[in-house]
């Protein structure tokens, strides 16, 4: 899978290179680029703290993985209508080595000044940040909080998008719907097939202030996980088809829905997003989560706040099993598998923007787990929090 | 010692003549563009990316007066248009504007395009653009 896409990108990008040594006066191609090189470690070697979807993580040793990433775009201007744009993305996901991903390739033509339609493999634009998460230098935080971002790993559609833009007076908007579908290889093996993917992102800035709404729905479908297939083969034979389907995972369908704020006022900064998850599978729980960020902005330092906050709002206990001593065991199992991860995360750093394009962040976490080992991977039996995690990350872009 | 204060003296003010601290800016379009006067806050869109109906044409990092502009215009520091264009750019929404080394070369460029918009200094405004709006 990831041969194919590498040489994919790497066609593409030759492609637009191609095209612009052989037309002077036609298209225009622009290379660009963004990176962040990160050390992150933690209090505990107990736990490894993680960004969503990554097989191993920061303990007690410092680590490169967690928080650095590398990514290059091309876009090639054809005309004022039609362009091609590429972005590979190189970062740790889903394996415990570094991986490239062909992160968007996709046409865009413009319609007109409002109108704008994209197909190819185009973000997904899940959360408000979506687009820009991986870019450091666009961000004020080190990282986005994993208690909202990790809720859906939905990063790009293969499908198509149209995108609106336009000004109303002094506020601008942004609408953009995309269809499409995507497969997520996740960290234990299996992966994920979100197909069909409808995506809604609004978008309306005035001034300083910027308002998001977003809605994704989709239908779902997990392979190659042995664990669910054991699983479903043990309930089979004890008779509990109900369970079955309570937890099954093909077929499932799942929403996504959030609501983001920002400001950039006199030097005061705030971003934040709440969200709420719904799906029809106790694999995949019901969850609302957000977080909030204040900032201020002292000339080229900006130091910062953050809270982030995940909770459940489906049960935590699974009743649809009989209660008898034979079944106790699979009751546990059951029950451990309806519990989301819970945590919350006070965060402080400070962004120095000590030369131009490129930034330098230091920022600790203190994440509290509740009833579990909340977002924490490869945890030790007796694992608690709360821990301290801290990250010193560089943020450039080309 | 008198001649040493003396050529400081003269060569601080030549400094000064040679960088004025506060010139006059001049917005400038291509003068087929039908807009005639613009106000700041509308000129400014156009370089924070907010509007692409002008294509906006940037100086290179260190010409003084991007840095001017950027203050007294679009009234962010330079990192702070380097953020919001990388979020852009990186969102496929919007291309950085192209940048070049000097007013001729600004010029040459909105002459060269009819949707530009650019700026110079004032006493640098010559036929082959139209000012549209003038900061002091």
């Amino acid at each position: 899978m990831k041969h194919p896409m590498r040489s994919t990108l790497v066609a593409a990008i030759l492609a637009a290179f191609a095209m612009s040594a052989h037309a002077a006066d036609g298209p225009t191609v622009t290379i660009s680029g963004f990176g962040t090189a990160a050390l992150t470690m933690s209090d505990t070697d107990d736990a490894q703290f993680v960004r969503p979807n990554q097989v191993a993580g920061a303990g007690e040793s410092v680590r490169t993985g967690v928080d650095s990433n590398f990514g290059v775009q091309a876009t090639a201007k054809i005309n004022d209508s039609l362009s091609f744009t590429g972005q590979g993305l190189v970062r740790k996901i889903a394996r415990d080595h570094y991986g490239a991903e062909l992160a968007w390739a996709f046409a865009k033509y413009k319609i007109n000044d409002d109108f704008a339609v994209r197909a190819g493999r185009v973000g997904a634009p899940v959360y408000m940040i979506s687009d820009f998460r991986s870019v450091g230098y666009a961000n004020t935080m080190l990282r986005p909080p994993q208690e909202v971002y990790g809720q859906v790993n939905v990063d790009t559609l293969d499908g198509v998008d149209v995108v609106y833009q336009h000004s109303f007076g002094d506020t601008s908007v942004t609408a953009q719907l995309g269809f499409g579908r995507t497969k997520v290889n996740l960290a234990s093996g299996a992966n994920v097939k979100y197909s069909p993917v409808t995506a809604l992102h609004l978008v309306a800035e005035h001034g300083p202030f910027t308002v998001r709404f977003g809605h994704v729905v989709a239908d779902f479908s997990v392979y190659d996980s042995a664990a669910f297939t054991g699983l479903y083969a043990t309930l089979n034979r004890v008779g509990q088809t109900k369970a079955v389907n309570d937890f099954r995972i093909t077929d499932a369908k799942g929403s996504f829905t959030s609501l983001g704020f920002t400001m950039d006022y006199n030097n005061i900064l705030v971003q934040s997003e709440y969200a709420v998850r719904k799906t029809d599978t106790l694999v995949v729980h019901d969850t609302t989560s957000y977080y909030a960020m204040l900032g201020y902005r002292f000339g080229k330092f900006t130091p910062y706040y953050m809270y982030a906050n995940a909770k459940q709002d489906d049960a935590r206990t699974y009743a649809g099993l009989p209660n008898v001593p034979a079944l106790a065991p699979l009751a546990a199992a059951l029950n451990g598998i309806v519990k989301a991860p819970l945590q919350s995360t006070n965060a402080v750093g400070v962004r120095w923007d000590f030369y131009k394009s490129a930034a330098l962040k230091v920022q600790i976490d203190r994440v509290t787990p509740r009833d579990g080992v909340g977002m924490f991977v490869n945890a030790k039996p007796g694992f608690q929090g709360p821990v301290t995690v801290g990250a010193v990350a560089l943020d450039f872009v080309f | 010692m008198k001649t040493t204060i003396g050529m400081m003296v003269l060569a601080a003010s030549l400094c000064a003549a040679a960088a004025p601290a506060s010139a006059e800016i001049a917005v400038i379009v291509n003068p087929k563009n039908p807009a005639t006067r613009m106000f700041s806050e509308q000129a400014a869109q156009f370089f924070i990316g907010k509007s692409a109906l002008f294509t906006p044409i940037e100086y290179t990092d260190g010409v003084a007066i991007r840095n001017e502009f950027h203050t007294k215009v679009l009234q962010k520091d330079s990192a702070q248009i380097k953020s919001i264009w990388s979020k852009l750019v990186f969102t496929g929404k919007g291309t950085a504007p192209q940048e070049f080394k000097s007013a001729a070369d600004v010029k040459k460029a909105v002459a060269a395009d009819v949707s530009a918009i650019g700026y110079i200094d004032k006493s640098a405004v010559d036929d082959s653009v139209k000012v549209i709006l003038t900061v002091q």
